[in-house]
């Protein structure tokens, strides 16, 4: 019996290897979860980069097993949720980036209206919302400056506008109200929330 | 009175437009890396009030790019106390041997890697010392994904120019 479960643990670890030759770094109470969320995620057609990434991330850092296992599953499920949101046509890279400003606050609305707003890729201006909730803009406001400028700023702009938002907050203004102003000074709107609302901002450069 | 103090106080602040210049002349200055030498470096960001708040000081450079879709990034590191200092992320499998850092002056306080990256949104940090895992105070923070230390996030833009930070 004892051999059997060796034998099937032994096999186990091999295709696990086979599979993802990276994994063999991780602590060995993690490699089978791990491995078992890729499979999944392969299935649902995300992509499974970000997750080995993350689970690479945990072991390195000397988490536990159980951390990475949970970071892994989260961002697995982020993933599916970027991917609602923004629709079956996301690249990899936008739904990583949706995946983050989920993560940070953002409400799938956001993310979708996002996507209807602007008919680039949308993996800059996905960043730059889950950046600003990480500098601690409201997610709401955060969506609504993004949404503004997402129309038509270029990605290059959108990075411009979260550095100075940055720049604001650390001389100590408020986010929320960094975020806003710096909207509508980049867009030339008056009144932020109606614009978001409708979308039919002209934004010209920050 | 102190309603209108408050009111001043709490008004977003404007940077005048010259600073940014003035501290890039100034970081300029520094020697560029032997290897993956830009032939035209543009410095990206820097955030000199985090900056001084934190241990060390770190930034990204953009230099020219390797293929239509890879850019060269300069990372940057002021740690004065570091024997050796490692940039790990997503781009090299978070593997602390991988991309080393090299001091850029003869005293150690400024350390550099080049890294090319392809479009995306990466995850990395600074490992001090082999045991000190330090966070780019200039850059965004990712989400805590309860590994216990902070790491940063860079995005490099897919429009033909990477965003560095």
């Amino acid at each position: 019996m004892r051999i059997a479960a060796l034998f099937a643990a032994l096999t186990l670890a091999t295709r696990v290897a086979a599979q993802e030759p990276r994994l063999e770094r991780l602590d060995s109470a993690a490699r089978a979860p791990v491995a078992a969320l890729l499979d999944s995620a392969r299935a649902a057609g995300l992509p499974p980069e970000p997750l080995i990434q993350r689970a690479l991330e945990g072991t390195t850092k000397g988490a536990p097993a159980d951390r990475v296992v949970a970071a892994v599953r989260r961002l697995a499920t982020d993933l599916g949720r970027a991917r609602d949101a923004l629709g079956q046509s996301a690249d990899p890279l936008e739904l990583e980036a949706g995946a983050a400003a989920l993560r940070a606050g953002a409400s799938p609305g956001a993310l979708a209206q996002l996507r209807r707003a602007r008919h680039q890729p949308l993996m800059v201006p996905l960043a730059v919302l889950a950046d600003l909730v990480a500098s601690g803009v409201p997610p709401d406001s955060a969506a609504a400056a993004v949404l503004v400028l997402a129309g038509s700023a270029r990605d290059a702009d959108l990075v411009e506008f979260r550095r100075a938002v940055e720049r604001d907050i650390a001389l100590g203004a408020s986010p929320a109200g960094a975020a806003t102003g710096g909207a509508r000074a980049a867009a030339g709107v008056t009144d932020l929330n109606s614009t978001a609302r409708t979308g039919s901002a002209r934004p010209r450069r920050p | 009175m102190f309603d209108r103090i408050v009111a001043h106080l709490r008004a977003p602040v404007r940077i005048d437009p010259a600073l940014d210049e003035r501290v890039m002349a100034e970081v300029s200055t520094l020697p560029t890396p032997t290897s993956g030498r830009p032939a035209a470096a543009v410095w990206r960001w820097l955030a000199p009030l985090a900056g001084l708040a934190a241990a060390a000081t770190v930034l990204a450079v953009m230099a020219r790019p390797t293929t239509p879709s890879t850019h060269k990034l300069q990372f940057v590191l002021v740690a004065p106390q570091a024997a050796t200092v490692s940039l790990v992320g997503d781009f090299n499998d978070w593997d602390a041997a991988r991309t080393p850092m090299h001091p850029l002056r003869a005293d150690g306080s400024v350390w550099s890697a080049v890294v090319p990256l392809g479009p995306g949104r990466y995850h990395y940090a600074f490992l001090v010392n082999g045991s000190r895992w330090l966070a780019d105070p200039a850059a965004p923070t990712a989400s805590d994904d309860g590994f216990g230390t902070p790491s940063s996030v860079v995005t490099v833009s897919g429009s033909g120019r990477g965003e560095g930070t």
